[in-house]
């Protein structure tokens, strides 16, 4: 473990003193505490630390992605330079060198990562503090409970309707209501039943009422705390105020639970979110929130909107389960597991190519990991039916080349299934499953295979060795 | 000293082929080199260049892998790790980082030993000392004149302790005074017990100090014995005297012509080596405190490196150095036997009158503590064996000359 200290406190140093760490230092802190300064004007207080937020991760992440490639250089330049040769000289097993070399560059990416996320932390706060905000308190509230928080999100199930078409249908086939065709499709039919109620399901008329039932909404129902519904305030046709008046029932009081009436005004087509306390849950954790579609305001002009609940648009419920610090910390986690298996890759490239198509092979990897379900979706689609893949030479070609970067891209990681800026900037909880999920899979088995595949081929390779 | 079971090296029809891109042979380095190398000696390495010296060198570290043969290095294969814990290397260039300081690069090298803490900082401050650099510890290498990297190079190669020490070119680069450092250090850690491979250009170092040598050429091994037997030129009989008068020559030459028939080759006062006569103006200046950039006054060999694993005594070492050469025909049979003197063209009768039955073999004094200055008197009284004087007094019939050579001496012929 020395030796391997030794090696990583080297890579460090190294790290530090070359001009391309700072480089990309200076370029870090520019973007970071330059950024909200050049947005800070635009929009709301919430939209501008989102935006902030969001623009920082994602720049701290490529910066760092592209940071971490530049110092794998390291090896290469020792390897060329003949460095080498006193360390290969030494008690030093040569995977201990190559872990040595990785932990070095994972230090200094988990050290620049963690200064980024404390710059991020006191900008937004410094944000908050000095924003001229558009709507003073409102805007700092929506901030604090619904952007600086980590909250978890259940969303609404919208049934499929299957058991009550079924119903429907054998009440149909009872009445004889499908003697005279008898060419139908029991299947067909039931789907059409489905589609039917689920379309009917979909469209609350005015004065109608709809009905959404939440489980294990797992959150402190005592006094001080809130649950939060977000929904899309749809309609079919806007009115000419464009304004949605309704009420939202919360609470089911056979069930425990204290019943409380919220009536809205809420634009139309726009996320909404409504912030009730916490005791309309039932002590069984399901909570229970009824859409009437009226007008609750008795002096205000009747608009008789058609309400849609459109599948695409999650109906949910939110609940504060972290704090944004943590939260922060947990998605700073997810970014350090990726930049710990782009060293690897880096590593595993300079072991065996010179530092410049070292560079470009990462930087492939990099791309192919991020861009991974993109590129698997397009290759899906391009690829034509095995069969041809004989026809001639070109589709032979073609089609072998897809199908290996298919398969490049099943033994990558995913990075886009562990990209959680999103998530923390709209206050959702980056839960720690997925934390724990992500350095499983990436930060310890992918990492560990392409470090053992890197030391492998170090064992294999004459340090000394001349190639021109 | 003691007798370890096992060759420090070993090498056995060792072969290196350095292939093409498509991976034909292109370049046949080394071609079945067996090679040997004991524990306790200071084993030469020579060659032109591209007769395989740094390849081997290479091979018996585990930089390169041989392509044929079989290498035994302390009986473990050079790709095993532990056995560089007793290993030192100086390459041929200073590959050392540039932007760590002196302290820096070799508190890293003495993390690799895994050296606690105080002994590598220690060890350090020491082998700074050592090698003059201790004013420049501050300087990124990156900064140093080829000449001060080198001498770090040399530190960095001895921060372990290392039993068996591989150096290539070790004076390339380096200002005699630092060249002579080396080679006392060298003379040092052969006197304890070290085992030292020196590969080098400078024949002269590689005489000074070296047991046995071997010359490569072509990959191959084409001598291989101990310096003084290879050197040695048999048909011709050389004595070093005291300044003898030149009516005291004339009767020797007139007593050889007599007793062999033969004339004397030659009667000259022997030169002082450059070396010495460069190293004492150098010290002259250093006395009279002149200011210079650079490596400055060099310090004594560490005390670490002087301690030997068996602990020698300061006697045994001088006993070893006094019966040097009978150790030598014992360790060494692979050297041409030796012949006795008296079989030697001239006769022997002149010879062993005046010199005895002695053989002795050229060495260095033994104080410890002598600082790496050279003295002008240290050649002469090495290559002097010890002359009987009352035997040169009988033949000449007047006392000896003056035992206290100044090194003032006036050529014959001036």
């Amino acid at each position: 473990m020395a030796t391997i200290w030794a090696v990583a406190r080297q890579m460090i140093s190294e790290g530090i003193r070359m001009k391309i760490a700072l480089v990309f230092l200076v370029l870090l802190g520019l973007v970071v505490v330059g950024l909200p300064f050049s947005i800070a004007g635009d929009s709301s207080l919430t939209g501008a630390v989102q935006s902030f937020m969001s623009y920082s991760f994602t720049a701290v992440s490529f910066l760092l992605a592209i940071l971490t490639i530049f110092l794998s250089r390291s090896l290469s330049d020792e390897l060329v330079n003949r460095q080498i040769l006193l360390v290969m000289t030494k008690p030093v097993p040569r995977w201990k060198y190559v872990l040595g070399k990785w932990l070095g560059i994972t230090v200094l990416n988990a050290v620049f990562l963690a200064s980024a996320g404390l710059i991020v932390y006191g900008m937004v706060y410094y944000l908050k503090a000095h924003h001229p905000a558009l709507e003073e308190g409102f805007d700092k509230q929506q901030l604090e409970h619904e952007v600086l928080v980590a909250r978890h999100a259940t969303k609404y199930q919208v049934p499929d309707f299957k058991r009550e078409a079924e119903l429907e249908y054998e009440r149909n086939l009872e009445q004889g209501v499908y003697d005279d065709r008898p060419d139908f499709d029991k299947k067909h039919e039931i789907e059409r039943l489905q589609k039917v109620l689920s379309a009917r399901w979909q469209i609350v008329p005015p004065l109608g009422t709809r009905l959404f039932e939440f489980k294990n909404i797992l959150v402190d129902r005592s006094e001080g705390h809130y649950i939060q519904f977000q929904y899309k305030s749809n309609v079919t046709r806007p009115p000419p105020d464009e304004i949605l008046r309704a009420v939202f029932r919360f609470g089911n009081p056979y069930k425990g639970a204290v019943v409380r009436d919220v009536k809205v005004r809420h634009r139309v087509d726009r996320w909404q979110t409504i912030r009730v306390p916490a005791d309309v849950v039932a002590p069984d954790n399901t909570l229970a929130v009824q859409f009437f579609n009226q007008n609750p305001y008795p002096n205000e002009p009747q608009s008789n909107n058609i309400f849609e609940i459109r599948k695409s648009d999650d109906i949910s419920v939110l609940f504060v389960v972290g704090s944004f610090g943590w939260n922060m910390v947990r998605l700073l986690c997810l970014i350090m597991c990726k930049l710990m298996f782009l060293a690897a890759v880096a590593i595993l490239m300079t072991t065996v190519f010179s530092f410049p198509v070292a560079c470009l092979g990462a930087f492939t990897v990099y791309v192919l990991a991020a861009g991974q379900s993109f590129i698997l979706d397009g290759l899906d689609q391009m690829s034509n039916d095995y069969a041809t893949m004989f026809s001639s030479l070109s589709e032979f070609f073609l089609q072998s080349t897809m199908h290996l970067l298919k398969l490049v891209g099943y033994i990558l990681p995913n990075f886009a299934r562990y990209d959680a800026v999103e998530t923390f900037v709209n206050g959702h909880n980056v839960g720690l499953v997925w934390v724990l999920q992500a350095i499983l899979e990436v930060g310890l088995l992918k990492t560990g295979i392409v470090l053992g595949l890197a030391v492998l081929l170090f064992h294999r390779r004459e340090v000394a060795e001349v190639s021109v | 000293m003691v007798q370890h079971a096992l060759p420090v090296v070993q090498t056995a029809g060792l072969c290196k082929n350095f292939m093409d891109f498509w991976r034909r042979p292109r370049v046949q380095a080394v071609k079945d080199l067996d090679l040997e190398i004991r524990p306790g000696e200071i084993f030469g390495l020579l060659g032109p260049n591209g007769s395989g010296k740094t390849t081997t060198i290479k091979m018996l570290l585990g930089l390169l892998y041989p392509s044929r043969g079989r290498i035994s290095i302390f009986g473990k294969a050079p790709t095993d790790v532990a056995v560089k814990n007793r290993i030192g290397f100086l390459p041929e260039e200073s590959y050392l980082y540039r932007f760590l300081v002196a302290h820096e690069t070799l508190d890293y090298y003495g993390r690799l030993f895994r050296l606690p803490k105080r002994v590598r900082r220690d060890r350090a401050d020491r082998l700074l000392d050592m090698v003059g650099l201790t004013h420049e510890a501050k300087r990124p290498i990156g900064e140093y004149s080829k000449g001060m990297a080198r001498r770090i190079g040399l530190a960095q190669a001895l921060i372990n302790d290392p039993e068996f020490l591989i150096l290539d070119e070790p004076t390339a680069g380096l200002d005699p005074i630092g060249s002579r450092q080396i080679k006392d250090v060298i003379r040092d850690l052969g006197r304890k017990g070290k085992t030292i491979l020196l590969s080098s250009h400078v024949l002269s170092d590689v005489e000074d100090v070296c047991d046995r040598v071997t010359i490569l050429y072509g990959g191959q091994q084409r001598a291989i014995g101990e310096v003084s037997e290879l050197l040695r030129e048999t048909d011709i009989t050389q004595m070093t005297m005291p300044q003898l008068s030149w009516e005291t020559v004339e009767q020797i030459r007139q007593i050889v012509e007599r007793l062999e028939h033969k004339d004397i080759l030659e009667v000259t006062n022997p030169r002082v080596k450059l070396e010495e006569f460069f190293l004492r103006i150098v010290e002259e200046a250093q006395a009279a405190n002149i200011y210079t950039h650079g490596a400055g006054r060099a310090g004594a060999t560490p005390e670490f490196l002087q301690k030997s694993t068996e602990e020698i005594t300061t006697d045994e070492v001088v006993d070893s150095l006094v019966h040097a050469a009978d150790r030598k025909t014992e360790v060494l049979p692979v050297a041409p036997a030796l012949e006795p003197p008296r079989r030697a063209e001239p006769a022997r009768d002149v010879v062993t009158e005046l010199l005895g039955e002695k053989e002795q073999e050229p060495e260095a004094p033994a104080p410890e503590e002598a600082p790496p200055q050279a003295e002008p008197e240290e050649e002469r009284r090495r290559a002097a064996p010890a002359a009987d004087r009352n035997v040169i007094d009988n033949l000449l019939g007047s006392p000896g000359g003056d035992s206290d050579k100044t090194d003032t001496n006036k050529p014959d012929d001036e």
